[in-house]
């Protein structure tokens, strides 16, 4: 039994990289400009050719954004589900992501000068969105339905500020407008740099993190009776999550549901064993958020819908359908 | 373990008041009383997951509020009354979780792991079922589990909140049979809370009787069940039987 579920794992992933891996190919030559794929390889490799160079500085940093975007978002989700005992919570959702994207939008639209240190003032934005739903969810122990609500109240009050902030900004409006609109089709190599560090930084953590994620899965008294110190380990974690979603949604905007789907499919897959689920998550969050903002290319052509609308609209009803199934386990 | 004067509240409300006790080495002490004595408070200040406002609790001499936690947990292990776990962790996995407090950074003593780990699992009967998940596993099962994964902590003092509430009967004679047998073979010092009066006289050598937050009596089973000591704890007029040579409690 033991060795047909390890079996099953491996298989899980070996599917994944090659659907990542294959979808990568195809939306890197879909748009207005098409290559055949060996003048993109000999374009890319061997000798200079201008369309290539165009996908190259184009398209190729969007690839990329959605990618680090989903895998940091989908981790983020999974580790906020660790620590508030909550399969519901997603940074979207409960506020955290709000709170990096109005900090963002407040320094892209009033201190353009201070841009290259946007994602420290997002992780700051984050942070105190974290501060807020924990601390006023908490109420002798985290409830699963206290932190939705409250979540999504702080979510509200930042998404407000945000968009109208967003619209003062005069003269630096698409910058702010990119990250309210959560739009990732205008991105460079400098946001590429700009998110990767930070996110393979927290994705590296959680990694490290993912034994201590487990543990978390048992009553907070009796991780205490086995040496750990319960509280700080949860602040630890949050911290990462918070890094990972207040980076991306410093760069890409704020993208809901992402961290919500794929950890719960992650766990139908390869379990609730947090050395599996952490790597699966950021693949197969990589797959999601990629394959939405594909389909948004593709899906009103020659118009764009961005991925985080995508994902709003069919992770509205995978949350439903989530919420009622846990009416019946957490029972409110 | 000895407990000095501890003072305990809730805000105004006073829970437990002026306790003083001492939990004699290497034998089975319970504590006994009415629902909202105290007894569930008293095991979590002694285990500290709550803080005293007065009063100390020394632990071989130290007080336990100045032992780290990680060093707590390797001189008593605890088995919680309520337990929750992933449903597709298996039982040896869980049982391995009581070994964190023996690593530490670049500290791993696979070996050392394994060998408790097994023998905690030999102890309590369920190596048989060390694959398994603890989904599949039956109220009895699951509890002799949690109760491995203290053992695998290698302590020599376990403290048992309530260890045998959720069970049908003939578990909780398993469970208090198990627990009997780590005491006497293994010479543990053991602390439970327990509900049922009359296990608690089968099964202790010491017995402590709470009542408002307070210690009514401390002794051996004998001193403590009397018809004066039980009608003080309980409010209840509780016939007090001797057959053979045991007490039993009429508890109807």
């Amino acid at each position: 039994m033991v060795i047909k579920m390890k079996k099953r794992k491996i298989s899980a992933f070996f599917i994944l990289t090659i659907l990542l891996l294959g979808l990568f190919i195809v939306s890197v030559n879909l748009g207005s400009i098409k290559v055949t794929y060996g003048e993109l390889f000999r374009g890319l490799f061997i000798e200079y050719n201008e369309k290539v160079a165009t996908i190259y500085d184009l398209r190729f940093p969007r690839i990329i954004i959605a990618m680090v975007t989903g895998a940091g978002l989908a981790v983020s989700g999974v580790l906020f589900q660790a620590v508030l005992k909550n399969p519901l919570a997603d940074p979207g959702i409960i506020g955290i992501s709000a709170g990096s994207a109005f900090v963002s939008v407040l320094i892209v639209a009033f201190f353009p000068m201070w841009y290259f240190f946007t994602p420290l003032f997002s992780f700051l934005g984050g942070i105190l969105a974290c501060l807020l739903v924990y601390s006023l969810s908490w109420k002798a122990g985290f409830s699963p339905l206290r932190i939705i609500l409250v979540g999504v109240a702080i979510n509200a009050v930042f998404t407000g500020l945000m968009e109208s902030f967003g619209s003062m900004s005069g003269q630096n409006y698409s910058g702010a407008a990119a990250i309210v609109n959560a739009n990732i089709s205008m991105k460079t190599w400098k946001d590429v740099r700009l998110l990767s560090g930070y996110v393979t930084l927290g994705l590296i953590l959680a990694i490290f993190a993912a034994t201590r994620c487990n543990l978390l899965a048992l009553e907070d008294k009796t991780i205490r009776s086995l040496g750990v110190n319960v509280n700080a380990l949860r602040a630890a974690i949050s911290i990462i999550a918070v890094l990972l979603a207040s980076i991306t949604t410093a760069v890409a905007g704020s993208i809901s549901f992402i961290g919500l789907i794929v950890p719960h499919i992650g766990r139908l897959m390869v379990g609730s064993d947090h050395k599996f689920l952490i790597p699966f998550s950021m693949l197969f969050g990589a797959f999601t958020m990629l394959l939405a903002d594909t389909v948004g290319r593709l899906i009103a052509y020659p118009y764009e819908i961005s991925a985080a609308i995508i994902m709003s609209v069919i992770g509205g009803p995978f949350f439903i359908v989530l919420l009622k199934r846990s009416d019946r386990t957490y029972g409110g | 373990m000895e407990v000095r004067e501890l003072d305990f509240s809730y805000g105004k409300i006073k829970v437990l008041n002026q306790i003083s006790l001492q939990i004699p080495k290497g034998k089975i002490t319970t504590l006994i009383g009415a629902n909202g004595c105290g007894k569930s408070t008293l095991f979590h200040v002694m285990t500290k997951n709550l803080r005293a406002q007065h009063g100390k609790i020394f632990l071989d001499g130290k007080n336990i509020n100045e032992i780290p936690l990680k060093q707590f947990a390797k001189e008593v292990s605890i088995v919680h009354q309520y337990n929750v776990s992933p449903n597709d962790l298996t039982v040896k996995k869980l049982i391995g979780y009581g070994r964190i407090a023996h690593r530490g950074f670049g500290k791993k003593d696979k070996e050392q792991d394994e060998k408790f780990i097994h023998w905690a699992m030999e102890v309590t009967g369920i190596t048989e079922l060390k694959d398994r998940q603890i989904s599949d596993l039956s109220g009895g099962q699951r509890q002799r589990v949690w109760i491995a994964m203290a053992l695998a902590q290698n302590t020599k003092i376990l403290f048992l909140d309530e260890p045998t509430t959720y069970l049908d009967i003939r578990y909780q004679i398993e469970i208090l049979k198990l627990v009997k047998r780590l005491n006497s073979e293994l010479g543990m010092t053991m602390l439970v809370v327990l509900h049922d009066i009359n296990q608690a006289i089968q099964y202790s050598d010491e017995i402590i009787a709470m009542k408002d937050g307070k210690i009514i009596a401390q002794g051996s089973p004998r001193d403590i069940a009397t018809e004066k000591i039980l009608k003080t704890v309980y409010d209840v007029d509780l016939r007090v039987e001797n057959v053979n040579g045991n007490i039993f409690v009429l508890t109807i």
